[in-house]
This record gives C-alpha cells, structure tokens and sequence, in this order.
C-alpha cells in the first residue's frame, strides 16, 4: 500500500509537470502556427486589443479594410470579426470571416470534404452554414451536414477544412455581426503585402495617416515568433511554479511514506546493524528503495502522461498537450531527485538507530 | 587455546528517568578459542546487556571488552560496527529474520554487508552449514513459510555463514517450544564440535544451558559462577558446592 502511494505520488509529479508544461506548450506552438498559417504580413487591431486571443470589445469599422488597401505596398487586406463559444471548454475562437479578402490573404482553404458556406440570406430560416477544421470535426466527431450548437445558435456544417488558418471555425462575418449586433464592425485585420519584406515601411506609412495612428500594427513574422513558450511573459514563471508545486508534493510524499518505512522496519534495521550494516549501507539501502519508487513513478507518470494526453488529444483535439522529450527527461529528472530528497532525512535517522534499541522495538 | 573474548571489570549503568540502574557491576570474564559456553541468570541480572556489550552493540560505561585481541571500548560506532561486521555473529530470541526476503536472501545479506563469501570455499562452507542445520531444501521460502525452529535454524545459518569468531545467542530459544528448542541447540552443538565455532549462549533456562560446556551464572550484574566442569552443574550444585569462583 505505502509502496502503491509512493509510486503513484511520483507518478502525479511527472504528470502534473508534464501535462501543464505540455499544456502550455502546446496551445501556445499551435495558436502560433495557425497565425502563420494565415499568410498575412501585419495584423492590425484596435488599440486595446488583446494580442493573444486577437479579441477586444470596441471593434474597428469594416470599411477601414478598404483605407487600408489603398496604403502603397498592401496587396490585401481580410477584415475578421473573431467571437468566442464560451460553451466550450477548449475556449473555441470563432472568425466571421469576408470569403473573398480572406482568400486573397490566406490563399484559399483546403476542403478536406463539403464547400465553402454560402451567405446567409434574410429571408432563409435555414442555419448559418459554417467550415470546422479537422481537428475540430475529429474531436467533436462532426461531418458535412451536420448541425451544431454555438454561442446559443445552430449551425450547419458545410465544409471541413485543413486546420493552420487561425481559428479552427469560420462563418460569414455578416452572420457573426448579426448575431452579435455589431454591424459592419471587425475586430482585426489581416494584411498582406505585394512584399513581405516592407513590413516596416507598410506600418509607417499607416501610422503616418492621422485616423490610423492609434491602431496597433503587429507584423505577423513578430508575432509568431512571440508566441513560442518561451516568450510568452510569465511562462516561465508559470512552468518554474507547477514544477516547485509538483517537487514539493513529490518531496513529502516520499518523505512521509519513507519515514514511516523506517519506522516500520525498525527491528529490520536493527537486525542490519546487528549484522555489521554500516551507516552508510543503511542510507544506500533506503536511498535506493527511494530512487526505485522513483523511477517506477516516473513510468507510471509517463505512461499517465500519455494516456490522458491521448484522451485530451481525442475529447478535445483544438487543445494540443506538448510532451517534450526535453520536459520527459527534466520532469523524470525532477521526480527522481524529489524522492531522494524526501527520502534523505528518514535515511540518515535510520542509519543513526541504536542496534539494541532498534532490536527491542515492538 | 587463545583467549577470543575478554571482559575485564566491566561496568553498564543506565539511567531511566532519574533512577540509575547498574546493569553490570564489574564483569570479569574470558572466552576461549572453540568454547561453547553459556551465560544464564535470571531475567534483568544483566546477561543481555553484557551480550550487547560483548557483541559491540553498547558501550560499557567502564571496563574493557577484548575481542580476538582488540580492545573494543574506546572504538567510534562505526569502528564497533566494523567489528561485529568482521568478528562476530547474533542469533536473537525473537525470530529476527528480514520478512520480505527468502531464507537464502537473508544469509546472501549478511555475505552482503560482510562482503565475501563468494568463493568456492565459502559456498561449500554455506553448503554445510546448511547440510548440518537441515535446511537446505527450505532456502525459497519466507520467514513466514517456516515454522520457528527453521527460522532460528536461517539466523544460526546467518550468524555463522561469514565464518565469525564468535558467535552470541541471545536467548535464542526464547521464541521457541522445547522440541524446537533442543533442534537448535543440537545444532550449536554440532557447529561449536564439527566447525570449531565458538559460541556464547545466553539462556535463563538450567536445562538449555546443560548443552554447553561451560556454564557462567551472572546475578545482579556481576558473575557468581564460572564452572567448565559439567558435572557439577548438570547435577544442580551450587556455587560454593563447587568451589568455582567468579573470575
């Protein structure tokens, strides 16, 4: 039993490491990815825009996609307006998405199965029709024709695309305006340039019109690179608190369940010192007992790991968990020395028993 | 015969709470080469506490404690340790066997700590101890497995295997009924005859003593007889009766 809470302790460890830091990784590298997918060279939000989610609540007009098209250098300009399903538990990002402009920039989708959905009309009580990415119609295990449920509102499936084109659900940004109520509004705008490599000279010339200058121009290149892990701000930080919080629960678990093994084996020690057991055999013998429930631990918590990384990858597939050989050897690396950590001090007072007292133990 | 074992003037106090207890008062005792011989008293006359001592296991408060020469009672824990380690070898009343490992692990642990026997001679030195102990077909099982006189039969086993000069039992029929009790004294017998393997057996009981051949009778801390003459004592005399004298 002490030996099943150890192991199953350590195992928590890898996987608390693990599946966090993997976690983080993972939505951070595919959100990054998608944005690249895009194809745009600048992305242009409102002032307080948030540039994570590429959301914010005082949304741009629509027709500045047209000012912007007429900058020198700009080759085409997709005006989205992105909304969140907040009855999913992956945090789904929605693009109302213009076809035409959206194509100019990305290049077009790659249809998997179905077509592009039509626009909607005022006069059809049909559903809006919408395109699902693969992982998002392998996750929720959808096809074309399907209906489903977002933001309150059913929708028909009529397309499923190759995922990398920054959201992983698209609908005609008049339908999104309309069921938000904000008409001819965007909340971004993707831009691509004749040359990608005028990126600067582009944003300056934006910034150089008055009614432009307070807008936030982020060049795309910038902003995936941004959103590697590393420089997420606080990502460090974030991954440096979960290990610390699993060490720790590594630390006491073994420490307890080693204390209370030397208590248990109290005459078994003595019967070793009685024997001619050296200290520091003593410490060797616990501090292995310690570094094997650490090591079964860390393939159980790899193999924990990777169980629950395969049920999110198939409950939830918009949510990628990164597990690294990298973070496999750090977070085996973590568990191991927790457990000699914890175990040192029930070692050095084993090793420091009396034999006579040790043997009289009851 | 050499002198392997001994104890001059030795002295063992303890202090519980604020009572100060005398466990040995002034121990003089020697052990030779090949003996078998036995320490009996009744309980809490400190014949355990003096095995503790004689085994390394304790400090004496004063006094000297001589093993195959070496003096024992200035030496560090570790060095104590390292004694028991080369020299000697324990068998304990109670069943002291490790109960998660098999008869044969718990003698490989006591060659383990001791760090030989692992050579041809020592295999078939094990080989024979065993043959002599009858247990050689009872080396898979547990502690749990065997019945109490085998289980004292491994720690007989254990406590000789690594060739010690000495070997102590402490009460190691304790645990035992008297069928038993006799197999393993039996047994001491056989080792202390066929492999010249000298023992100090420690025993409250007259009738387990009579297996030895030399009897030393301790009484509140100090020894009152030390006869190697069995006929004397098998017979029930006293101390006096045999002129015998506590060295």
């Amino acid at each position: 039993m002490r030996t099943s809470v150890s192991i199953l302790a350590v195992a928590l460890e890898v996987m608390l490491i693990l599946i966090i830091v993997g976690l983080t990784t993972g939505i951070a590298n595919n959100y990054g990815k998608r944005m690249e997918g895009i194809g745009a060279d600048i992305m242009v939000q409102s002032s307080n825009a948030s540039v994570i989610l590429a959301l914010n609540n005082s949304p741009m007009p629509q027709s500045l996609a047209g000012k912007f098209a007429e900058i020198e250098g700009v080759q085409a300009v997709a005006p989205i307006l992105a909304l969140i399903n907040s009855q999913s538990i992956g945090l789904d990002v929605i693009y109302g998405i213009d076809p035409a402009s959206f194509f100019d920039v990305s290049g077009g989708f790659a249809f998997h199965d179905g077509r592009m959905f039509s626009e909607p009309s005022a006069s059809s009580d049909q559903p809006v029709e919408i395109l699902v990415d693969d992982w998002y119609a392998e996750s929720k295990g959808v096809r074309v024709g399907d209906r489903v449920r977002l933001m309150d509102e059913e929708f028909t499936i009529s397309g499923i695309v190759e995922n990398g084109k920054g959201s992983r659900i698209f609908m005609p940004i008049r339908a999104a305006q309309e069921m938000t109520g904000q008409l001819d509004r965007a909340s971004l705008f993707y831009v691509k340039l004749h040359n990608p490599d005028d990126v600067q000279q582009v944003i300056d010339r934006i910034h150089a019109r008055t009614e432009f200058s307070t807008y936030k121009l982020t060049p795309m290149r910038e902003f995936s690179s941004l959103l590697t892990p590393d420089n997420l701000p606080g990502w460090e930080a974030f991954n440096s608190a979960v290990v610390f919080v699993a060490a720790w629960i590594g630390v006491l678990v073994i420490f307890l369940s080693m204390y209370n093994a030397i208590t248990e084996r109290t005459r078994e020690i003595g019967i070793l010192r009685s024997l001619g057991a050296s200290k520091s055999y003593i410490v060797r013998l616990i501090l292995q007992e310690s570094f094997a429930l650490s090591f079964l631990g860390v393939v159980a918590g790899l193999a924990g790991s990777l169980l629950v990384e395969r049920f999110i990858r198939a409950a939830f597939p918009q949510i990628v968990v990164m597990i690294t050989p990298e973070w496999i050897v750090k977070a085996a690396i973590f568990a191991v020395l927790s457990g000699l950590i914890g175990s040192l001090y029930p070692s050095l007072k084993a090793a420091a028993q009396d034999p006579v007292e040790a043997l009289a133990y009851e | 015969m050499s002198i392997l074992l001994e104890a001059i003037d030795l002295r063992k106090t303890y202090k519980t709470g604020k009572i100060i207890v005398e466990a040995l008062r002034g121990v003089n005792l020697r052990v030779r080469e090949g003996e078998f011989a036995a320490i009996m008293g009744p309980s809490g006359c400190g014949k355990s506490t003096l095995m503790h001592v004689l085994g390394a296991m304790a400090k004496a408060t004063s006094g000297k404690v001589l093993i195959d020469g070496q003096d024992i009672s200035n030496m560090s824990d570790s060095q104590r340790t390292e004694v028991r380690r080369k020299k000697l070898g324990f068998v304990f009343q109670k069943l002291n066997l490790l109960p998660a490992l098999t008869a044969r692990a718990n003698i490989d642990v006591a060659r383990q700590i001791h760090g030989g026997g692992r050579d041809a001679e020592s295999h078939d030195r094990l080989a024979d101890i065993l043959r002599l102990l009858r247990i050689e077909d009872k080396m898979d099982r547990k502690p749990a497995e065997l019945s109490g006189g085998e289980q004292q039969r491994v720690a007989i086993a254990r406590a000789v295997v690594n060739s010690p000069a000495i070997v102590l039992a402490d009460e190691p029929t304790g645990a035992l009924d008297s069928r038993n009790s006799e197999i393993v004294l039996d047994m001491f017998r056989e080792l202390n005859r066929k492999f010249k393997q000298t023992v100090l057996l420690v025993t409250h009981n007259p009738e387990l003593a009579s297996y030895a051949d030399r009897l030393i009778e301790m009484r509140d801390g100090v020894v009152v007889r030390d006869d190697s003459e069995p006929a004397n004592w098998r017979r029930g005399l006293s101390p006096t009766q045999t002129g015998a004298s506590a060295l």
